[in-house]
């Protein structure tokens, strides 16, 4: 029953990030949903989830994606890994807590897809790619996680039982 | 060692390293032999990407709906029913005027006269844009058709306004095309006026570049730019779109034109896809091409 929620979740997830996301966005650049939400779960519940949660989007990002296969699916799990190996290290659990690790892991994951997409273009398209998708993406990943995060702590997670 | 089991302690150890060791084979398994996992991979995600596709195209219908909602009654009631049309009538007109611009210079020369009309002639098949790429890294649209309609990589896909891209990734019901704003992208194209060949490609400002033209070259704002037909892909004349600024490359020994392109890529809904853009002949359907006379009449 949950492998079924978490499946249609995933379905709905990819599906608006292909279709709405990009009608309700004006300025080109979109937050990458599934990797905040493959960071959000290691955030949130730790590093193997994490890990196992982005391989999975990754893995569907990669069969609508332009690139080398592989590339959204290792790039995810590392990401939601990594998030998790921050969040040991918070002691403030916060929504906004969450912003700085999934920027981190947000410009990793782009500086692959950077060098992959970009390589042999010149400094100049490289330079041009990191200041106008790389960081842009990364703080609208970040703001989207506290966004998430906020919801998550708001309405999904149950209040300790007196 | 205790025989109770305690999940807490199973998963924090002993599943943890299982889990980190197999990401980490897959991992070296990706790196060491990335042909074969990406064969591996492309496979196992065919019927994924035709069971995604399904919500996806609902999506994307409800997408069209809001759009069209929103531009009926939130914006200018009367005037985006009419905007709509006129802008249906200059993509189509645009594409007629470039037809017979194409055909007003290529009647000048009897070669490229009978190559042209074999060129436009091709085949093509339709499809719906069910969404758009999934990262900013690659400016890409989703196709609602795929390999079981004949579709393989590498296809030029249009509009009757001019071009769009070209595919890049194909499952059995779905897919991917990269668009001429995406940097790797490049087509051959042709200044129409001038006759002079150059390689037409995206850059990451989302713009459209023509590169490698001649020093010498008179080409100037508002020239044409048409696909010259020598990569595959493309039938030759079709519109890429127009020139906006001309400028010297950084080693003076080519020009670059930076192009405005002639289709709005932002608004995609329905595109047509290159099946055969060369060999007319292969269009003749099997029941036509056995009664066709140069069959039945071979030359001796």
């Amino acid at each position: 029953m949950k492998i079924s929620v978490y499946a249609i979740f995933i379905l709905f997830l990819i599906s608006f990030q292909a279709t709405l996301l990009h009608s309700l966005n004006p300025f080109g650049i979109q937050p990458d949903l599934c990797l905040v939400i493959a960071c959000l779960v290691g955030f949130r519940t730790g590093q193997i989830p994490g890990a196992i949660v982005g391989l999975c989007l990754g893995f569907i990002q990669d069969v609508f994606s332009a690139g080398m296969f592989g590339l959204n699916m290792f790039t995810k799990a590392g990401a939601g890994f990594l998030a998790g190996v921050f969040a040991r290290n918070l002691a403030n659990r916060a929504p906004h807590a969450a912003f700085v690790p999934i920027v981190a892991c947000s410009v990793l994951s782009s500086t692959v897809f950077l060098l992959s997409s970009r390589m042999g273009m010149g400094l100049g398209e490289m330079l041009h790619a990191f200041s106008f998708i790389l960081l842009p993406q990364a703080i609208l990943d970040g703001l989207a996680a506290i966004v998430a995060n906020w919801v998550i702590v708001q309405w999904l997670v149950e209040a300790p039982s007196a | 060692m205790s025989g109770r089991f305690r999940p807490g302690v199973f998963w924090g150890s002993g599943v943890k390293r299982v889990s980190v060791a197999v990401l980490a084979v897959a991992f070296v398994v990706f790196a060491l032999l990335p042909r074969q996992s990406q064969l591996l991979l492309h496979t196992i995600g065919q019927p994924l990407a035709d069971l995604v596709a399904i919500p996806l195209e609902g999506m994307a219908t409800l997408d069209r709906d809001m759009r069209e909602w929103w531009m009926q009654y939130i914006a200018l009631q009367g005037l985006s029913e009419q905007n709509r049309e006129l802008r249906e009538q200059v993509q189509r007109l645009t594409g007629e005027v470039n037809r017979l611009r194409a055909q007003a210079l290529t009647a000048e020369r009897l070669a490229a006269l009978l190559k042209f009309q074999k060129d436009e002639s091709v085949r093509t098949v339709a499809a719906k844009v069910i969404g758009r790429s999934l990262s900013n890294w690659y400016q890409g649209v989703i196709l609602n058709k795929g390999e079981d309609d004949g579709l393989r990589e590498q296809m030029g896909v249009i509009t009757p306004a001019g071009v769009v891209g070209r595919i890049v990734r194909t499952s059995g019901a779905t897919s991917i095309a990269l668009l001429t704003i995406d940097p790797n992208v490049a087509i051959a194209g042709m200044v129409q006026r001038t006759r002079e060949e150059g390689m037409v490609q995206g850059t990451s400002q989302g713009l459209v570049r023509m590169k490698y033209l001649p020093p010498l070259s008179s080409v100037k704002k508002g020239d044409a730019v048409v696909t010259s037909g020598l990569t595959g892909g493309f039938p030759r004349g079709v519109l890429i779109g127009e020139v906006s600024r001309v400028e010297e490359s950084e080693d003076n020994l080519f020009q670059t034109a930076e192009i405005v392109p002639a289709v709005q890529l932002r608004y995609l809904d329905e595109v047509l896809i290159v099946v055969s853009p060369r060999s007319p002949d292969a269009m003749i359907p099997l029941d036509q091409a056995l009664v066709s006379p140069r069959l039945q009449n071979p030359a001796p």
